[in-house]
């Protein structure tokens, strides 16, 4: 094949797709190009952009290349890093608490239960409501003096807490309200891998005396970890892009006690139109993301090897 | 007597399950019924501190509806509404057909790219990973390019931005639902001298009508509940719901709970009528399939 062109994409040719060649392009290359335009490309311009001052609030002799500074910059700013960190107390905080109360409700509702349609369509609501609108029930929920919650916690007796108001609860408050919209995307996945699972097995341990914690323990656990692994992948690649519910609900306040990364890059790109640093923000929080992946599924992959071996 | 007490904790537990699924159907109940009374509130019910129960503990008013839907922000109220009923579904739709064409592509094509040696399931991957990355890095250079082409602030703009948004999830969705789908009818249809084009129109589109509806539905209430490309593209002609909504509450006289629980719903209860819709679909565990 040394003398014929260089193809950038082949469809190998077995008898039946020969003369499917250009249908086959066809149907792919409206998405492969959109993509490459309006993803691939706009990552890379993103990355030089990080290397530049390119200011928005200057109109001649705004756009400048200043190699390494934005990065230099971003090391030491102060904000960047407790941006940083509220990112990934969130994300920690959501994705745990999202995958066991997720669970829960997923084993219950792979019982037999009366009005089975009923909670599942229920339970499926909220993650399909308006973030911008779900901060907003955040705030009036969670509103310390004229908000429901804090009003049921004093009728039972409880001292009231001061959810917006004070800068270490504020974050608790938003892994609360994020939950509740987003409890349902974790619990639709691991119910339908539950329901997945071979039932002999379970009738087999049942038979030899197991009860039924050590049957979720040993059994459904492990048998659900390919599942439960996606599922805890996109929740957290989700939630490493938290905006919507906290610019309603906080404004990343009280201080900064609540402002993510993305909010941060917002900020300094429209706000103050410095469009460089702001996609040095947002790379970094892309590399957060990816090196998040990478020791997600290596420490996983790492103890599987371990079990097995 | 053995039997009774297996009877009896089955019962027990029988209990405590539909007990907690209960409490949680209240837990995801309470901030829709919340929103929902609030928006007949008066600014009095709302700040003599929490009313449950309307004509009870208070008296229910329209005063928030008739402010929202005749008042001095309602032309703003219908333009952000219909620009965004426009944006999700004009995006949703070619999202669905030009995802429908590609997934189509990776289940029935055998593909293969010599420089980094990817078959189908590398292509696939490579989709699905541009869903995976924030949002917020190519928002930025749209904002510049959005500029060069004069599309900041249009429909066409904001139509691309979501339609490249929704496309990865569109293909690996649909990819997996054309694989369960049979290629005897259209091998056939081949062979009696249909081209492929015509094959996929008139026999694979109309087999695959759930998956397409389901598929066009999630990406419906993907763009539809967006807020960031909307923030940072537009800002009167083109701008969406969700961004009059985050507007309306950083005003300085502060949030009006009445109004903003009134026009939350204008943008929730779409949502809710679709949820009832898409629940059939995931029961057919056709979107969970696609994640594994």
């Amino acid at each position: 094949m040394g003398g014929s062109a260089p193809r950038m994409l082949t469809v190998e040719e077995t008898p039946t797709t020969k003369k499917d060649r250009a249908a086959s392009y066809a149907f792919l290359m409206p998405t492969v190009i959109l993509i490459l335009i309006l993803s691939i490309f706009p990552l890379f311009f993103s990355l030089g952009l990080s290397f530049m001052s390119w200011d928005l609030s200057r109109l001649e002799g705004g756009v400048r290349f200043i190699g390494l500074q934005n990065f230099a910059t971003l090391f030491s700013d102060g904000r960047f890093w407790n941006d940083a960190k509220n990112t990934v107390y969130f994300v920690g905080g959501a994705v745990a608490l999202q995958y066991f109360l997720g669970l829960g409700l997923a084993l219950l509702l792979n019982q037999e239960i009366h009005f089975r349609r009923f909670f599942r369509v229920i339970f499926l609501m909220p993650m399909m409501l308006t973030p911008a609108a779900v901060g907003y029930l955040g705030r009036m929920l969670f509103n310390e003096s004229m908000g429901p919650i804090n009003d049921i916690i004093k009728h039972l007796g409880l001292p009231v807490v001061p959810w917006l108001s004070n800068s270490r609860m504020a974050m608790p408050t938003l892994i609360l309200l994020d939950t509740w919209e987003w409890v349902p995307f974790i619990t639709i996945v691991l119910l339908a891998g539950l329901q997945s699972l071979p039932p002999e097995v379970f009738e087999s341990a049942t038979v030899d005396g197991a009860n039924d914690w050590q049957i979720l323990r040993y059994i459904m656990f492990p048998m659900l970890a390919p599942v439960s692994i996606t599922v805890i992948l996109i929740r957290a690649l989700e939630a490493f892009k938290l905006f919507d519910i906290v610019v309603v609900m906080t404004g990343g306040g009280p201080g900064t006690a609540t402002e993510t990364v993305t909010m941060y890059a917002y900020t300094v790109g429209m706000r103050s139109g410095n469009l460089g640093y702001a996609s040095t923000i947002a790379y970094s929080l892309l590399v957060m993301v990816i090196v998040f992946s990478m020791i997600f599924l290596n420490s996983l992959r790492g103890r599987a090897a371990a079990a097995e071996g | 007597m053995m039997q009774l007490t297996w009877q009896q904790t089955k019962k027990a537990k029988s209990f405590i399950t539909h007990f907690l699924l209960g409490l949680w159907a209240l837990v995801c109940l309470f901030p829709i019924y919340w929103v929902l009374i609030t928006s007949f509130k008066l600014p009095i019910a709302v700040f003599q501190g929490p009313k449950y129960f309307p004509w009870i503990d208070f008296k229910p008013t329209l005063d928030a509806w008739n402010f929202l839907l005749t008042g001095s922000t309602s032309a703003a109220v219908y333009r952000s509404w219909a620009n965004s009923a426009i944006l999700a579904t004009s995006s949703a739709a070619i999202a669905v057909i030009i995802g429908a064409m590609a997934g189509y592509a990776l289940t029935r094509f055998r593909f293969y790219w010599r420089g980094l040696k990817w078959k189908n399931n590398d292509i696939a991957f490579f989709i699905i990973s541009q869903r995976m990355l924030p949002a917020v890095v190519v928002i930025l250079p749209y904002l510049i390019m959005f500029n060069f082409l004069k599309l900041i602030d249009t429909h066409l703009g904001m139509i691309l931005a979501y339609t490249v948004f929704n496309l990865p999830f569109a293909v690996w969705i649909l990819r997996d639902f054309f694989a369960g789908l049979p290629v005897d009818l259209e091998e056939s249809a081949l062979i009696d001298g249909a081209n492929r084009f015509q094959a996929f129109r008139s026999i694979v589109l109309p087999l695959a009508a759930p998956g397409l509806i389901a598929t066009f539905l999630f990406c419906l209430v993907f763009t539809w509940n967006d807020y960031l490309f909307a923030l940072m593209l537009t800002f009167s002609k083109a701008s969406t719901l969700p961004m009059f909504i985050a507007g309306e509450g950083t005003q300085s006289y502060g949030p009006q709970w009445w109004y903003l629980s009134a026009l939350s719903l204008l943008s929730i209860a779409p949502m809710i009528l679709i949820s009832l819709l898409v629940e059939r679909f995931i029961r057919r565990g056709l979107v969970v399939g696609a994640i594994k």
